[in-house]
Order: structure tokens, then C-alpha cells, then sequence
């Protein structure tokens, strides 16, 4: 018999769906466009305690295999969306998911979804199985609650906790060090194939311990959360601007800016797809990015002398920004892809560029 | 950057006749492209021979020439408008060699025309195979492996190095003559032997085999700023080894990871770069092996396709309107995405939903063609259903061809018709799961991907719960989520269809509308396109008083194709002018109409009672439009009606009183016209007894058709016989036979008027120019007739309106007469607009389809004006010339008859018949050889009618050869002839000279099945070696007028003149 599971809005929209398995959880409800990429999306820790909704209506249709994951565990806190293959045919995404205990709801009317979403910006949510809407009302309710009192500083829960080395694949080539806010496996690899070493800090490493490893280069990751949440980095980023320099990515984007006296402010309901299109000053061009971001760079609290180098051109939000004086780049999307577009891939070439 | 300034005047070049492979998307794009480029404000000339299209309206562009897409005639076109430059990516095949050509001939320097959107040498990279490859090379990129091989030894190496499954495919044989796959060494040795003698050049490629290897297409953009976005990826459901025109398709792609999907789209950069295409559309196919992941290269196109039309409906992104502003100078991301209207084009689009689209074919037309689908391409239309899951979007298309309105079809189903690929494939699979089959052993016989046919069996799977379960709402609702058409769940749960239908809407069970928005609802899009899905609830919504909905003609077929998607656009735009909004429904992909800017709203929906009901539940429209769309619509007029709504323009009780063979028979009566002897015959008993009292010949047909399916001239009993043994299963007593007495040797003529509440007009009457027996569709036909005496031509006017009068029609009526012995008889009566509506709209310059809408809106004469109208002053000739796509169907008999084989129609205008004629011809891709031998073959009633053809041929300088009884005549009128062998009389016979090159033209001319098939090898042959073939005397006539014509060299080239309504 089929059961019926709830995706509970914390506006008090629900949504009915098919529940596949896993354990009631609550999170942020997030939804990403991308057309293919499902397993890389959900084992990247920048989807850390969201609910990723995939607006592709076919999910899971080539199976599962640990080679696309991004990291070594699923991050999402639940996977919902219109039809979930129910075939263990090249492993089962499903049971994957359900495996780990993530909630899995299909038969979700993921567009209306979706359109309320965009309408009333992102919120959080739980996804629950229960008898009864009103049964479903309140445990998501205590699950929300939780969910909201965890520790703001996401970046920090999914960081590596102690460093961690590389070997490069280019033996003359430049050592980088990467703060870590929840990196995905693709810049490390993109990384390898263009220096010698890598080093992986935990994202509460002092400005002194990266500087003790004399790295040529740094580049700040991806992560999760609210970067103003997000402690230490900011002042470990600021007392190494000008030092060496600095490539940021996603989360690294946002908490260069901060440390370069910026703000960041919340999205309405983000960025999360394959498709946006870039204006990129750097490389002279216009391209496909794949983006995951749910904070933006206040464009007006950009210091004198910043440049921004990258506009989102669908909202033309700022998505990098240069600073020639202090030797950094940042850019807001995802130049490693996983998935997406290797459009940008050049900006690592770019970086390792600076560092020689 | 912005547009080109220094650009004033564009010309743009169309595709020329629907032929199988190059169909009306051409229309689409060109049509596309001329309203973004007339927006932009550039002068744009358009060039097309093709009569049919919306885009040679002359409202679409600056100016139209209808006029063959041939060097001298372009030329011609050229030097009179002195553009700056020529689009040649938006029509075809036909448009890039044509601007090939062009440039080789130095004519586009000469003017100073710069070529757009695609170079000289692009072109030239993506068609040559060796640079092609040479390209592939330099990128890494791998294609499946293949060598020339020119004698047996090197064939046997080439076989070590490449390894078995082999296909062969022998250079300049039509049709894939002496082709085919050598599976062991064995077989090899003999096909390649064949296959090498079969060459004309002695020439064989022998390829790497990629059967079975799952099959994608990538639809790319890229800008001169070197911006690269794909607009879509398609899926074949069917491996590697039929055409992807014939393979079903599915959009975006389903079963590639990311990684696999990102790489290719990589390569499909790489190339598109590497190839040269500076700004643009394309489309790249690639091959990706099922276990190994591997990738090959199968092909690119530097231009709009087929597919990128299937891809902008899929997506909501116009490729082709974009393809032409990047041509003017403009960079994506300068150019705004209309769905959205906030976010610019250089994304990718995002889909919601899935995409399924079926390919439809017409083997049944042309009797011994094997239904075998291979790497070429022989399907005439496609359909396209949208829905949530691929399920939904599946059954939607299937329930689109309208063959099965009521989805999946119960079949007898054989492993030989699952395993081999063939038009009906997709049932038999599906028969194969209802009786069991797993998708293990499914995707053992096809090596389709296992996830479609998990999907596939999913539904087969469902229709034993329906038979099991008691049918609850939420079982209604479940199978209505699978795509599940209420027939096919009354079927399997035993139920009435009225039942299903009234417990699910009683239990608020109806489908939802969703947007294409090319964004998956991430940003609010205003555009009104529009699909069906059970995946949600309906939005209420507010109803516009002045809503019509307009029913489109669904895919194209041979027999109802782009003519009827002429009449509904162009008709869209005079109900908008005169203050209607117009909802849109059809499923066509390729078609204009399906345009998301044609329409206020478009609903891309199966033409079938169940889904337009739903569409009219919701939009609740005034009225609905059912007789533009061709017989489709006319066919759901009765169950739209019954279920309260009302049609507008001619009331049921007209379309029956003139459909209904034995009410038309009694209305012409009562007028006192003429009409063909006639019977009805449920079997051959009573077809004989109807043949006694009627006479020989006779013609036969089964009633309510479209297109004359099965539609046979019988001249003696014993063809009677043998006709019912052929058919009679289908005739019952409800499905009659009709037997016509056929009027042999009598002039047809074409009839389309429209009337109004107190007015009516005609829009021209188009003379046949073969005579009787070759179906309306095929024939040649010209207007002002030429051989029609002017008192008859007025009777036939006279008699047409008296018979509107009579049936009430308001707006369109089609007629078919027939003129013998200056008696003027009523063939038949389609109460709709028609095939002929576009040509003689364009050749007698009247705005037919806008007067149509007038008189279905009520308007009366004083505001109408119809009498400014008058079709015979019409200056010009005009010639319907027709194609036929005889070449892809090698077992295929070229000779006409009264069942429709073409699928397109050419348009020839001149200031005489002979050069309407001359043009028609050439763009019907008629050669006219100079001189060389003239072969006939022809029957005994023929022969003095073509005495005088014969006589010109000989004092033209050609030598005349013929089989025995024609040369014996020819030798009578003292001209000098070559007799030649039939060919049971032994070889060498007339087809041995035929494929030998010694004939440059055939005229034969037969009737009688026994002779028919006799002299089957003459035509086959003339089509496979591309020898101009005539196989009617009137038309030989025709021929020879244009011939002589042709020799004297001067023509001269003419737009079309504006058919405004109104200053």
C-alpha cells in the first residue's frame, strides 16, 4: 500500500505527496532546475539541512553510483520531487536516500510548489509521514523548531576538522591552500590537475597556520549557510588580503566580500540550477554557470576599488567581484560544475595563472 | 553591439515543396525569422516555391517571390532586389546548397551580397566528410570508423580493421540499393561484392556498426561573441540505426548522467566552434554506447533543422527568430527570452516536463513499400504530447497521431515486429508487455534503454489493475496521471466511456494547464503556451467574451499537411484584427501555428474529442472553429456540439448534408446537377450487381476518407474481384464500399468559395491538368483554367454558389467537379477550407482566408465588399506543381492514381501558362534534358493523342525509342524510332536502357492492374536513376509545353502582389 507523506510549509501551504522512506525531517526548502546531476546535488554540503526539491519531473533515472558524489555523505535533509524512479536497475537513488534516513516524497505537485516558492521567497519546511494533515501540521512543527535552533554556522558543521593533504598532478607547479566551508570534491580535483600540493584547512583556521604552510595561492570553498554566520573566516580572509592570492568560491565569494567590507543579504529564493547566465569581465565573456547560493552580495556596500566582474544576467545580481590591489577574485557560481556546465572552468586556469 | 545598421534590405531563402525529410518546419523557422527581421525593421525579400506556407503570405515579408529555388531563378530575384545580404540557415538542405551554389557561380560577389548566419566554409565543413572528420580529429572527438573501399581486396582489409557488424553503403545508388549489414565475414564477402557492382562508381563506405547504441541530439546556439548555450537535449527512445526523424523522441534527455550529458555538450561546443559556425543555430547527433559510456560523432547541421523546430516547441525557446537576429549582429544575451520577458536568451531553458514526440508515416500509401524503418527517413509528419512525466507526455502523443484516439492500441503482436524497427513498433512493444514480456528480454530484442521500457511496461502493467480493481476516484485519478485516455479506462475497467467521463468530472478529476515558460516556473512568464496534465488543479479562471477557439489540423499527413495550418494562422490574425481572441489548439510540432506568438492562447493538446472537450471546459469559449484544420476538426464537430458548445460558420446540419453521401446525392438532385452514377456495396456480390447497373470503370474507395486511401479505378470484373479481395475485410454494411461511375478522360476542376450571411465569392476554380483519375491532391492543377470554355467556367461558378446556397454553408466550401462532353458533374463537397485554399489565395490575389472569417463572423455584403474580389482577373498564370516522395520508397510504383501520394506542392507563376508550367516543374525538381532519347511506352488510347508530342520531340532534335506497339505507331507517322524490348520479351529490355543512362526522358502511360504492374520496372527505374518520368498524356503534354519553353530561355520572376482586406 502506498503511503501518503506531507511536505509541511512553515507558511502553512502543504504539499501531498507519495513518502518513500526515510525519517521525518525539517529544513530549508530549496528547488534546483537542473535537468540531470541529482546525486552530486544532494552529496554537496552546500545543500547542508535543506530539502532540495528537483523542479525535473524524472528522478533517479539512471541509478546511483558513488563516483558522482561530491563529498562522502548526502547533506540534503530530504528529496522531493514529481516522479522518483521505482527501479533498482544500476542501484536504486531511492533506496540510497531512504538508506540514510533522508525523507524521500514523490507525486508532489512540485511546480505549484515551486511558483509558491518564487512568490513568497524561500522558507523552511519539514517533510513528514503521518495518518492525518493535522498529525503531519504539528510534528513538523516541533522538526522545524529544531531544525531553526541549530547552529547558525553551518560552514563549521560540515568542514573538515583537521587538515588535510593532496598531491598536485603538476610536479613545478604552484601548493594551494583551501579553506574549507564544505567544499565539493570537484575543486579539489580541478585543483590537482593544475598544482602540486593542496592543502585542505578546516574553515576555522587562523590567518597564522595558512601562512606557516606558505601556500602560492588560497581559495576559499563552497559551504552552506548564512556567511554572516560563519566565524573566524572572516578576520583569517582579511589578514591574508594582499598576501597571496585569493580565489573564492560561492560561500568563499561571500566571505571574501565581507572581509572586504561588504554586506551579504538573503536571496529572495536563490539561485539553484544549471542554467544561469554570466557576464564575465575576466574572461571576456558570456557564459552557462551552474550556481547554488541563496545570499547575494550587497552591490552597494562594495569598497572603492572592488570591481564587480561578474553579473548574474537573469537579475543581474553581482556574481564575482575583483580586487586588483588586494590580488583576489571571487565568483558566486560554480566554476567546478557538479552539476552543470564547464563553462567557467577556465577561472581556475586563471587563478593558478596568478600564482606563478 | 545591437543590431547592423549598414544592412537595409535582407533576402531570406525558404525550402521549397514538403518532401519526406524537409517539412513544414522550414515553414516555422523562415516564418520566425521574416516577423523578427520585418520587427527589426529591415526590408526582408523572401523566396520560395512553395504555395502552401504561411511564410509566402504575402502579408509576411516586404516582398514574395514565389519562385523556384533554382540558380537562374534566384538569380533572377537577386539582381532585381540588389539586397545586402541572404539568410540561407532557415530553409533546409535546399537553401544551404542553393547558396552554395550561388557563391561558386560568383553571383554573390557579383552583387555584393553577404552571406548570414553561416559561411561559405562552414557549410562546406559540416558537409564534406573528410573535413568533417579532419575537424573531429583535431578535438578529440571520435565517429564511428569507416574507409572508402573500391575493390574487394581492400574491402576484405577494411573488414579486419574495423571489425564485424559492418554496414555498407554503396555510393550513388538511390533509394540504399546494394546496402545493408554484414554481421560475419561470410556475409561480408558476398554483400560486398554486390554492393560494389551495384555502385555506379565502384564505390562502397564501409562504417564501424553503431546499431543499437542509444542515439541524442543536442539543439546549440552561438553568438559572434562566441556565447554557447544548448536549448535542448533530445533522446531517442530508438537505438542507433533509425533515423532520428523516424525515431520516437523524447526531450530533455533522460538517461545520462550529468557527467556523460556535460561532456557532450562540450563536444558539441568544441565542434560547433571548430566547424565554424560564427553565430546561429545547429544540431549535433551523437551515438553513446549502452554499457561502455563511450561517445561518437554520428553528425552536425550548420543551420535550423527539423529537430531545433521540435526543440523551440519543447522548450519555448525560438530558435530560428533568434537564429535571425543573431544573424543581424545582435549577442544572446542582447536579446530579451520572450516567455519570460524579464531574462535575456543566452540560458538554457529549464523544463518541467517531458516531451514526447512521435513520428507519423503513410506506408499504406504506397502499396509494396515494406514497413522497415532504417537511416533514412520516411516518415511525413510528427506529433508531440507535453505532459509532467515522460508516462503522461507518451500517451499524450500516441493518443495525438489519431489513428488511436484512445491511446495504445490491442494488436496481434509477433517478436519480429517488436525487435525490427517499423512504423508501429512502439504497439507492439507494448502488446509484448501486456502479454508479458519483461524488460530484460524487451531491451534483449530492441536494445532500447531498460528505463523506457520500465516506463513503457508501467503502463501496460496498469491497464490489469484497471481490469482488476473496482474503478474508485482515486483509481480515475491515478490512471489519469499516467496519461490514460477516460476510452482506454472504460475499455479496461469494463465501463461505459460516458460513465468514466461523467465520474471523473463529477469527482472534480480534470486536468491542469501548465505554462512552457522555458524556466520551470522559476521566474513569472506571461506567455500563453499552454499543455494538459492531471499532475495538478485547474486554476480558476476568467472567461473572455470574444474567445474563439480554433481547432488546428493535428500531424501532417499525406493528404492533410501544411495547407490547413495555412488557412488557421492566417485566419488567427483576421479574427484578432476584427476584435476576437483566438485559443489555438493542435499538437503539430513543425507547424507555425503551434507558435507560441500566433495565438492569443495555444493549447498544445491531442486533437481528439476527450482532449478538446477539456481545453473548451476550461476556456469556455463563444464558439469553435472546426473547418480550417481539414477533416480533423470536421470529424469533432458532431461531440463538440452534442457536448454544448457552439461551432462557428457552417451549422452540423451543412457538414452532413454535405458529407453525407446520400443527402449530397439527394440536394444535387433536387438542383438538378449532375453527379456520377453510384452505389454502396458491403460486399462483392453487391459491388457486382452495382457494377452491372453503373458500368465500367468504376471507382472504388471505402467512405469517409481523406487523401483517396484505397482508392482504386476498376476496369473489369475480374479487377473488381480482385479489388475486394485486397479490401473487403474492411467494408461492412456500416463501412460500405462507394462505387462511383469514373468519368474517363474528363477535365477535373477545383472549386473553393466562401459564403456569407448574404453574400458569397469565389475564390477561383483551379483546372486539373491531368485528366480524371489521378487524385486532386496529386494532380497538376492551373489557374485561370486553360482548356475550360469561359461559358462552362461560369456554369461551374453559378452551380457552386446555388450548391453553398443549398447546404447553408457559412464560410468555406471545397468542390471537386468534373467537366465531359461540356457536362458538368458534382464529384464531391467539403464543407471546410481545403488543400487549394493557400495556392489560389496566392494566385488569384484574394485574402480568401480573411473573407472566410468574415462570413463565419456574420459580417454582411455591405461590409464585406466581396465584389471587389473577381479571381479571373487575375493577371498572372499560376501552376500547382506536386512532389512525391517516390525515391524513399524503393518498392514504390511512381504512376498516379486516384489514392494521394504527395507531400507537397509546388507554385509556378508566369505571364503564360508555358512559363508557369516551366517554373512549377523545376521546383517540382523536374529536369528538362536538352536533348537525348525520348522513350515511350503507351497505352493504345493514348497513342494518337500524343502524336503531336511526338512529332515536336523529333523536330525539337530528340530521338525517340519505344516498346513494340508504340514504335509501330510512331513508325506510322513517318517519324524515325527505336524499338526496344519490354521486359518480359528479354534483355536488353527498355529498363536495362533506362538504368544504362541511354534515356533522358520516360512517358508511360498504363491502366489495368495487370499492365500496371508489367511496366513497374519502367517508372522504378526512371526514380532511382533520377530520369524525368511522365506517366499521364495530358501531363506529357504539359511537359513538352514547358520543354519548349525551357529552350527558349526567357523567363522573368515576379512577387506577389498585396492581398489587403483593407487600406
Amino acid at each position: 500500500m502506498e503511503q501518503s507523506g506531507y511536505l509541511i510549509l512553515e507558511t502553512g501551504d502543504v504539499f501531498v505527496g507519495r513518502w518513500l522512506g526515510g525519517t521525518d525531517r525539517a529544513g530549508e526548502i530549496v528547488f534546483n532546475t537542473s535537468h540531470s546531476g541529482y546525486e552530486e546535488m544532494a552529496t554537496d554540503p552546500s545543500y547542508f539541512s535543506q530539502i532540495l526539491i528537483t523542479t525535473a519531473s524524472m528522478q533517479g533515472n539512471y541509478g546511483e553510483s558513488d563516483d558522482f558524489w561530491e563529498s562522502q555523505q548526502i547533506y540534503i535533509n530530504g528529496f522531493v520531487c514529481l516522479e522518483m524512479q521505482n527501479s533498482s536497475r544500476d542501484g536504486s537513488w531511492k533506496d540510497k536516500l531512504v538508506g540514510c534516513g533522508v525523507p524521500v516524497l514523490d507525486q508532489v505537485d512540485t511546480r505549484r510548489l515551486v511558483t509558491r516558492l518564487r512568490e513568497r521567497g524561500t522558507v523552511w519546511g519539514a517533510l513528514v509521514q503521518a495518518v492525518s494533515e493535522s498529525t503531519a501540521r504539528a510534528k513538523a512543527g516541533t522538526l522545524i523548531g529544531q531544525a531553526k535552533n541549530l547552529d547558525p554556522d553551518w560552514a563549521h558543521l560540515v568542514s573538515s576538522k583537521e587538515p588535510q593533504e593532496i598531491r598536485g598532478d603538476v610536479n613545478d607547479g604552484p601548493r594551494v591552500a583551501v579553506i574549507d566551508f564544505g567544499c565539493k570534491k570537484n575543486i579539489l580535483r580541478e585543483l590537482k590537475q593544475r598544482t602540486s600540493q593542496v592543502r585542505v584547512f578546516p574553515c576555522r583556521t587562523s590567518a597564522q597556520e595558512i601562512r606557516r604552510w606558505n601556500p602560492d595561492g588560497i581559495l576559499l570553498s563552497n559551504g552552506p549557510g548564512n556567511p554572516a554566520d560563519v566565524k573566524i573566516a572572516v578576520e583569517t580572509v582579511r589578514d591574508l588580503l594582499g598576501w597571496r592570492f585569493i580565489f573564492g568560491i560561492c560561500m568563499g565569494h561571500q566571505i571574501l566580500s565581507l572581509a572586504l567590507g561588504a554586506t551579504t543579504y538573503k536571496l529572495k529564493f536563490g539561485h539553484r540550477g544549471s542554467n544561469h547566465p554570466i557576464r564575465d569581465d575576466v574572461l571576456k565573456s558570456v557564459y552557462v554557470t551552474s550556481q547554488n547560493h541563496g545570499y547575494a552580495v550587497e552591490a552597494k556596500s562594495l569598497p572603492s576599488g572592488v570591481k564587480v566582474t561578474h553579473v548574474n544576467l537573469n537579475d543581474n545580481t553581482i556574481s564575482g567581484i575583483q580586487f586588483e590591489a588586494k590580488k583576489c577574485l571571487s565568483v558566486q557560481f560554480h566554476p567546478e560544475s557538479h552539476p552543470g556546465p564547464h563553462d567557467a572552468v577556465g577561472l581556475f586556469d586563471y587563478f593558478v595563472k596568478q600564482l606563478l | 553591439m545591437g543590431k547592423r545598421e549598414d544592412l537595409r534590405k535582407i533576402v531570406l531563402l525558404g525550402s521549397g515543396p514538403i518532401v519526406i525529410g524537409q517539412a513544414c518546419e522550414f515553414d516555422y523557422s523562415g516564418t520566425q525569422a521574416c516577423k523578427a527581421l520585418m520587427k527589426e525593421g529591415y526590408e526582408v525579400v523572401l523566396i520560395n516555391s512553395n504555395p502552401a506556407t504561411i511564410m509566402t503570405d504575402p502579408e509576411l515579408a516586404t516582398r514574395v517571390y514565389i519562385e523556384p529555388l533554382k540558380l537562374p531563378f534566384v538569380k533572377k530575384v537577386l539582381e532585381r532586389e540588389r539586397p545586402d545580404a541572404l539568410i540561407p540557415t532557415l530553409g533546409g538542405q535546399t537553401a544551404l546548397n542553393l547558396a552554395l551554389e550561388l557563391n561558386e557561380a560568383g553571383i554573390l560577389k557579383e552583387l555584393g551580397i553577404e552571406l548570414l548566419g553561416a559561411r561559405v566554409d562552414t557549410i562546406k565543413a559540416a558537409e564534406d566528410r573528410e573535413r568533417f572528420r579532419d575537424i573531429l580529429d583535431s578535438i578529440g572527438a571520435k565517429y564511428p570508423k569507416s574507409e572508402m573501399v573500391r575493390t574487394f581486396e581492400q574491402g576484405l582489409q577494411v573488414a579486419e580493421t574495423i571489425g564485424f557488424p559492418l554496414i555498407l553503403r554503396p555510393n550513388y545508388t538511390l533509394g540504399g540499393g546494394g546496402g545493408g549489414v554484414a554481421f560475419s565475414l561470410e556475409e561480408y564477402k558476398g554483400k560486398i561484392a554486390t554492393a560494389l557492382h551495384e555502385s555506379p562508381t565502384s564505390e562502397v563506405l564501409v562504417e564501424e556498426s553503431i546499431m543499437g547504441w542509444k542515439e541524442f541530439e543536442l539543439e546549440v546556439m552561438r553568438d559572434k561573441a562566441g556565447t554557447f548555450v544548448v536549448i535542448c537535449s533530445i533522446e531517442n527512445i530508438d537505438p542507433c540505426g533509425v533515423h532520428t526523424g523516424d525515431s520516437i523522441t523524447v526531450a530533455p534527455q533522460q538517461t545520462l548522467t550529468d557527467r556523460q550529458y556535460q561532456a557532450m555538450r562540450d563536444e558539441a561546443k568544441k565542434i560547433i566552434e571548430s566547424v565554424g559556425v560564427e553565430t546561429g543555430g545547429a544540431n549535433i547527433q551523437f551515438a553513446v554506447h549502452p554499457q561502455t559510456g563511450e561517445r561518437l560523432v554520428i553528425e552536425m547541421n550548420p543551420r535550423v533543422s527539423r529537430s531545433s523546430a521540435l526543440a523551440s516547441k519543447a522548450t519555448g525557446f525560438p530558435i530560428a527568430k533568434i537564429a535571425a537576429l543573431l544573424a543581424v549582429g545582435y549577442r544572446l544575451d542582447e536579446i530579451r527570452n520572450d516567455i519570460t520577458g524579464t531574462t535575456p536568451s543566452c540560458y538554457e531553458p529549464a523544463l518541467d516536463y517531458v516531451v514526447t514526440k512521435i513520428p507519423r508515416f503513410a506506408f499504406e500509401k504506397f502499396a509494396g513499400s515494406k514497413d522497415v524503418l532504417t537511416t533514412q527517413m520516411k516518415s511525413v509528419g510528427e506529433v508531440m504530447g507535453i505532459g509532467r512525466t515522460f508516462k503522461e507526455s507518451l500517451q499524450k502523443a500516441v493518443c495525438s497521431l489519431e489513428a488511436q484516439p484512445e491511446g495504445f492500441p490491442v494488436v496481434t503482436c509477433t517478436h519480429d515486429l517488436v525487435t525490427y524497427p517499423n512504423s508501429n513498433r512502439l504497439f507492439h512493444l507494448y502488446q509484448a508487455f501486456r502479454d508479458g514480456l519483461s524488460v530484460e528480454e524487451a531491451n534483449h530484442l530492441t536494445q532500447i534503454t531498460p528505463w523506457f521500457l520500465e516506463q513503457i511496461k508501467e503502463l501496460a502493467d496498469f491497464e490489469k489493475v484497471l481490469s482488476r480493481e473496482s474503478l474508485t476516484t482515486e483509481l480515475i485519478r491515478k490512471a489519469k496521471r499516467l496519461g490514460f485516455a477516460d476510452a482506454a479506462i472504460a475499455k479496461w475497467s469494463n465501463r461505459p466511456v460516458e460513465d468514466v467521463r461523467s465520474s471523473r468530472w463529477k469527482a472534480g478529476i480534470v486536468p491542469c494547464y501548465f505554462q512552457v515558460d522555458t524556466c520551470a516556473a522559476e521566474f513569472a512568464s506571461s506567455t500563453p503556451y499552454f499543455y494538459s496534465t492531471y499532475w495538478s488543479h485547474p486554476e480558476p479562471r476568467t472567461p473572455h467574451k470574444e474567445t474563439v477557439a480554433l481547432l488546428g489540423s493535428g500531424p501532417n499527413r499525406i493528404g492533410q499537411g501544411i495547407e490547413f495550418d495555412y488557412s488557421c494562422v492566417r485566419s488567427v490574425r483576421q479574427f484578432q484584427r476584427m476584435g476576437q481572441r483566438v485559443v489555438m489548439i493542435n499538437s503539430n510540432p513543425e507547424t507555425v501555428s503551434t507558435d507560441y506568438d500566433t495565438s492569443d492562447e495555444l493549447y498544445f493538446e491531442p486533437l481528439t474529442e476527450e482532449h478538446v472537450l477539456e481545453v473548451l471546459r476550461y476556456v469556455e469559449p463563444k464558439g469553435v472553429i472546426c473547418q480550417l484544420g481539414g477533416q480533423t476538426p470536421i470529424n469533432l464537430a458532431p461531440s463538440i456540439v452534442a457536448n454544448g458548445f457552439a461551432i462557428i460558420g457552417s451549422s452540423l446540419e451543412a457538414i452532413d448534408l454535405a458529407e453525407d453521401r446520400g443527402r449530397f446525392a439527394q440536394v444535387c438532385k433536387e438542383l438538378q446537377f449532375k453527379i456520377p452514377e453510384s452505389g454502396m456495396a458491403a460486399d462483392l456480390s453487391e459491388a457486382r450487381t452495382i457494377a452491372a447497373r453503373v458500368g465500367f470503370p468504376l471507382i472504388c474507395r471505402p467512405s469517409y476518407v481523406l487523401g483517396g486511401r484505397r482508392m482504386e479505378i476498376i476496369e473489369t470484373e475480374d479487377e473488381l474481384t480482385s479489388y475486394f479481395e485486397r479490401h473487403g475485410a474492411i467494408f461492412t454494411k456500416k463501412v460500405p464500399c462507394l462505387m462511383d461511375q469514373f468519368l474517363d478522360r474528363a477535365l477535373e476542376v477545383d472549386v473553393d468559395l466562401v459564403r456569407g450571411s448574404d453574400w458569397s465569392l469565389i475564390g477561383g476554380i483551379i483546372e486539373h491538368i491531368e485528366a480524371a483519375g489521378v487524385h486532386s491532391g496529386d494532380s497538376m492543377g492551373v489557374l485561370p483554367p486553360q482548356r475550360l470554355k469561359p461559358e462552362t467556367s461560369e456554369r461551374i461558378e453559378a452551380l457552386s454558389l446555388s450548391l453553398a446556397d443549398r447546404l447553408g454553408i457559412v464560410g468555406f466550401l471545397n468542390l471537386q467537379l468534373a467537366v465531359k462532353d461540356d457536362e458538368i458533374f458534382m464529384l464531391e463537397a467539403n464543407p471546410r477550407s481545403s488543400r487549394s485554399v493557400p495556392f489560389i489565395a496566392k494566385a488569384s490575389a484574394i485574402p480568401l482566408v480573411d473573407l472566410g472569417v468574415m462570413a463565419m463572423l456574420g459580417w454582411n455584403r455591405a461590409r464585406v465588399r466581396p465584389e471587389r474580389f473577381k479571381w479571373s482577373e487575375v493577371d498572372k498564370v499560376s501552376v500547382k506543381g506536386v512532389v512525391f516522395p517516390f525515391k524513399k520508397f524503393p518498392e514504390a510504383d511512381s504512376i498516379l492514381g486516384p489514392e494521394m501520394k504527395s507531400t507537397g506542392e509546388s507554385m509556378g507563376r508566369g505571364d503564360d501558362y508555358s512559363e508557369a508550367l516551366l517554373k512549377a516543374l523545376f521546383s517540382s525538381q523536374m529536369t528538362f534534358p536538352s536533348h537525348g532519347e525520348v522513350f515511350l511506352s503507351l497505352r493504345s488510347k493514348d497513342k494518337s493523342e500524343l502524336a503531336p508530342v511526338m512529332r515536336d520531340l523529333v523536330e525539337m532534335g530528340y530521338t525517340l525509342s519505344a516498346t513494340s506497339g508504340t514504335a509501330q505507331f510512331i513508325s506510322q507517322l513517318g517519324l524515325p524510332v527505336t524499338e526496344v524490348k519490354k521486359v518480359q520479351e528479354g534483355r536488353p529490355h527498355c529498363v536495362d536502357r533506362i538504368r544504362s543512362g541511354q534515356v533522358a526522358v520516360v512517358i508511360n502511360t498504363t491502366s489495368g492492374r495487370q499492365s500496371i504492374e508489367t511496366s513497374f520496372g519502367i517508372r522504378r527505374s526512371c526514380i532511382d536513376y533520377s530520369v524525368p518520368c511522365i506517366t499521364e498524356s495530358d501531363a506529357a503534354k504539359a511537359f513538352l509545353l514547358a520543354l519548349k519553353k525551357h529552350l527558349t530561355g526567357n523567363f522573368e520572376v515576379a512577387c506577389l502582389p498585396a492581398t489587403k482586406l483593407f487600406d
